[in-house]
């Protein structure tokens, strides 16, 4: 890969395996990568091991969204959703196991996917894209069994409430809906741009993260990032970050959230900015941690560069893996 | 009585005895006497005792006795020593033998008795016997403390040992500047040392802190990962911190700096908030455990990194390191070899580095700001130690001055007179034939300024001659033609007199209008005293026609004329007397006023009295013009011609 390359790469989503050890990161130029952390964060870790242990290309548009199973490795691009095995990627072996394409309406347009999660209670993957639909997979017979209807713009992001059996949406049109599952029906629909105290006209009312803990929302994108009490569907703090959020986590009694900007945001439930931790990527699209196993708890953020920080203790970068 | 051979046996014997009846009785009283009474050489004597105590003591160690007998022992020896019956290094030497031979805890103990007695210690007659041995036997005790377990027992130790010593004293001094380079960290440098990699127990071979985590049979996998890059970064520090000197190697010091970055990046990325230990759990350790806990020795494992970089009493450590390291490269130190010097880069460097860390020590809770604002000032009282020390430790105790000359105030800068002359001939040369000159025309600048040719006031007689011309009435000068009229003049005139005339500050009742009538009656004066051929009896006898009838002028000189005296008191008695109850009658024609008049009715009743409080206050009022000339006018007006008769006469 050229210098032109790396320097125009931007890093959309990234995996832990479900071992812990591995992180596979997806850019815009279809590539998978997937780097060693257990190599990177032993003593004798050297700059070789913060290079990719493996590279290849996995779809032919930008690679939106990864995901892991129990024993794969989800990713999804332009209209396509493919699954690697992680025991095979172990043994360099880059051949998808299957792909499969959500049955869209139209076969002129390829609606890219830019979310997907796992829903275990009936184990079936939730799809959400630029066609403006929610596509349900069961993942046992591989047949997309149902679509949910009623976003008027594409998908940002997808979020689920398993106790409650509900699927959060945040689309372009600057709703967050929530499906219940069972029925395939929207149950309510947050417009959030409508609410003074989050709406950010200059941005625009697109919705492109939410995040979901009990009967608490995280949702920003064009609105202010804010944190909703979903029983009273209220927004109870609004977080005064500049620029627009693109992934938000809870952590603990923290909010970690990026965006733009080269920083990781800390924030209190109350609504107050802790601290900002500066990173790398002069901007940023994704943040994950890695709580799965108890070896190599970390965070790991990425956007519009070839680097992913690495941050041992939340508090700082504490080395960068790179493309 | 022939003097009797000192029996040494038997001496000793007695007086251990008495000893030992001392220490049961607790006084000195018993010693002395049996002092008194045994014949013999007082120095032999003396020495006797002090063995016979030294002996009883070692009896008292054997036996396990109590602390408080020891230090009964020790008060006796110290009384002893007052009396005179001891020699005054005893009781030193009792200490010490008591805390040789006691276990620590009974220490502590024997020297809270020290601790006590520091007064003692310091006085005149065990000062100088005794200082050296309470040196030794503090370092001793220190010897056998730990330095990271007995820390407050070392703590006292150092207190008294300020307490006894003057500030000056330089025994305890690291007069050298040197470092203590056996303070060396070890923390895990090879990748293969570490517990976590490995897992195995052979990491134990240099028995380091890690080495106990080695014992552990299944260590628990670690869910915190480490930040190896920043631990061995981190610690290296540490070296730099041990030896500064290192900073002036050009390749270490870019280490350094690499290092720094990174460290201080990590501190500044990563924020602690008070928030963490909340205030109740912050009170409560407060209450419970008292003081910070400290530790001599930073703990290296990786394991506590996490912790550590969370901790802002741990990160304080380091910042306060960074400024005295920083204050290190920065000073003046006397025993830095001349190489040791930062260029600009490091200076910069150091002075960008300097202020974040300020910023650090002020975003560090509790209370940040406080404790930068604290550690700054305690550093720049350092500075003061530092300069102390560089000019050798002069003695704090100031000299009494024994010259009683009051010192010349010291000049900021070099008069002329201390550097000219010092050329060639005396002669100071500016370089440029012009100044050259101007500078070498008188060498001292007060002689310079009291030469005649810098004298520009002109004389009396130079300045006035022209007015004395025309005051002369034999000149016919018109009045708005003479000088004294022009306000030039008059103002130069003034001063001169101020300068020059005695008459300028003598006391005169007389009212002058203006300045000119003022000008032209001292002009007159000055005529008279001024040793001139001008006849004098020209200008006083001239006057009245020529000056226009001015009352000063008629005053100023003596003319022979009754009328124009002025009323003198027993004129006015006189005058009174004869006026009596008939004053009131005059009082218009005085131009005395009716609300004047029932005031001195109502002063007096005596009209004698009242007729010459109303010639008083007449002649108050008239003051140069209350002449006799016009009072009699006015006793001719009101009708009492027969008065005025009397004195119109005369």
């Amino acid at each position: 890969m050229g210098p032109i390359e790396l320097l125009h790469m931007s890093v959309f989503s990234q995996s832990f395996s479900p071992c812990g050890r591995f992180l596979a990161a997806g850019n815009n130029y279809g590539e998978i990568a997937v780097f060693s952390l257990s190599a990177a964060l032993s003593p004798d870790a050297t700059d070789a091991s913060q290079k990719p242990v493996l590279t290849f290309t996995a779809h032919e548009g930008p690679v939106f969204s990864l995901l892991s199973t129990d024993t794969h490795l989800l990713s999804a691009g332009n209209g396509e959703i493919s699954a690697w095995s992680w025991a095979e990627l172990g043994k360099k072996n880059t051949k998808a196991v299957w792909t499969k394409r959500p049955d869209y309406k139209t076969s002129l347009e390829i609606p890219e996917i830019n979310a997907m999660i796992i829903n275990t209670r009936d184990n079936s993957l939730v799809v959400g894209g630029g066609d403006n639909n929610i596509h349900i997979m069961d993942m046992e017979t591989g047949t997309f069994k149902s679509v949910l209807q009623g976003h008027t713009d594409y998908i940002h992001c997808l979020s689920l409430r398993e106790r409650e059996g509900e699927i959060l949406s945040g689309a372009e049109d600057g709703a967050v809906r929530m499906w219940d599952w069972r029925t395939g029906h929207s149950v309510h629909c947050v417009e959030v741009y409508k609410y003074e105290e989050c709406a950010r006209p200059q941005y625009g009312k697109w919705i492109s993260c939410v995040a979901t803990d009990s009967d608490w929302m995280l949702c920003g994108g064009g609105p202010a990032l804010s944190l909703w009490h979903l029983r009273s569907m209220s927004p109870t703090s609004i977080f005064s970050l500049s620029g627009c959020q693109r992934e938000a986590v809870f952590h603990q009694d923290l909010i970690f959230a990026v965006g733009e900007g080269p920083y990781v945001s800390h924030c209190l439930l109350g609504g107050s900015v802790k601290a900002q931790i500066p990173c790398t990527p002069p901007s940023l699209n994704t943040l994950a941690l890695n709580l799965g196993t108890t070896e190599h708890r970390v965070m790991t953020v990425a956007g519009s560069s070839n680097q992913i920080d690495v941050f041992t203790n939340f508090s700082y970068r504490a080395f960068s893996l790179s493309f | 009585m022939a003097p009797a051979v000192f029996n040494l046996i038997e001496a000793r014997d007695k007086f251990t005895a008495a000893t030992r009846n001392a220490l049961e009785t607790r006084t000195s009283k018993p010693l002395m006497s049996v002092f008194n009474h045994f014949p013999g050489n007082e120095t032999e004597k003396k020495s006797t005792l002090d063995q016979s105590l030294r002996g009883v003591l070692e009896e008292q160690i054997l036996k396990h006795a109590d602390v408080e007998d020891h230090l009964s022992l020790i008060s006796i020896s110290i009384s002893g020593v007052t009396e005179g019956i001891c020699s005054a290094s005893t009781p030193f030497l009792l200490l010490g033998d008591v805390l040789d031979c006691l276990p620590l805890d009974q220490c502590d103990r024997i020297f809270s008795f020290v601790e006590e007695n520091v007064s003692t210690w310091k006085s005149s007659s065990f000062y100088s016997a005794g200082k050296n041995y309470l040196l030794r036997m503090c370092n001793d005790l220190l010897r056998r403390l730990s330095k990271s377990q007995n820390t407050v027992f070392c703590g006292r130790i150092q207190l008294f040992l300020a307490r006894l010593f003057p500030l000056s004293e330089k025994s305890g001094l690291n007069l050298q500047s040197q470092f203590n380079l056996e303070n060396i960290t070890v923390f895990n440098k090879n990748e293969q040392e570490s517990t976590l990699g490995q897992q195995s127990s052979e990491v134990k071979e240099d028995g380091m802190e890690e080495g106990e985590m080695g014992d552990e049979d299944t260590p628990a996998p670690c869910s915190i990962p480490i930040d190896y890059n920043l631990y061995r970064k981190f610690w290296m520090l540490q070296d730099y911190f041990r030896n500064p000197v290192q900073c002036y190697d050009k390749f270490s010091w870019i280490t350094f700096v690499k290092y720094s970055d990174e460290t201080l990046a990590v501190f500044k990325s990563f924020k602690l908030d008070d928030t963490q230990a909340s205030r109740r759990k912050r009170e409560e350790m407060h209450t419970a455990g008292g003081e910070h806990v400290y530790f001599a020795k930073f703990l290296t494992s990786e394991k506590l990194m996490d912790l550590q970089l969370s901790d802002s009493n741990f990160r304080r450590h380091i910042l306060l390191q960074y400024l005295i390291l920083f204050q290190y490269l920065k000073g003046q130190v006397k025993f830095k070899s001349s190489n040791c010097v930062l260029n600009d880069d490091q200076t910069s460097w150091m002075e960008e580095t300097t202020k974040l860390v300020y910023q650090l020590l002020k975003e560090t809770p509790p209370d940040g700001e406080k404790f930068a604002a604290m550690v700054e000032h305690i550093l720049n009282t350092e500075e003061n130690w530092n300069a102390w020390k560089n000019e050798g430790c002069p003695s704090f105790v100031k000299e009494r001055t024994t010259e009683t000359k009051p010192q010349r105030p010291s000049r900021k800068r070099a008069a002329p007179e201390d550097f000219l002359g010092k050329g060639p001939e005396r002669k100071l040369l500016m370089g440029n034939d012009e100044l050259t000159r101007l500078w070498n025309l008188n060498p001292d600048n007060m002689e310079a300024c009291k030469s005649d040719s810098r004298e520009f006031m002109p004389s009396l007689e130079e300045f006035f001659e022209e007015a004395i011309e025309q005051a002369d009435p034999a000149n016919m000068v018109e009045d708005q033609y003479k000088v004294v009229r022009n306000s030039n003049y008059g103002w130069r005139a003034l001063r001169l007199l101020s300068r020059r005339s005695p008459h300028f500050f003598q006391p005169t009742n007389q009212q002058f209008k203006s300045l000119e009538d003022y000008l032209e009656n001292m002009v007159i004066k000055l005529a008279k005293e001024l040793p001139k051929d001008l006849p004098s009896e020209e200008i006083k006898t001239g006057e009245e026609e020529d000056e226009n009838g001015d009352n000063l002028l008629k005053e100023s000189n003596d003319s022979p004329s009754i009328q124009s005296k002025l009323v003198t008191n027993s004129q006015m008695d006189e005058i009174a007397k004869k006026l009596g109850a008939q004053w009131k009658t005059l009082a218009p024609h005085l131009d005395v006023k009716e609300a004047e008049i029932r005031e001195i009715e109502a002063d007096s009743d005596d009209v004698e009295l009242q007729a010459k409080m109303m010639l008083v206050s007449w002649q108050d009022r008239e003051d140069a013009q209350a002449t006799m000339e016009s009072l009699v006018t006015a006793l001719n007006a009101a009708g009492f011609a027969s008065i005025s008769q009397g004195f119109s006469e005369t």
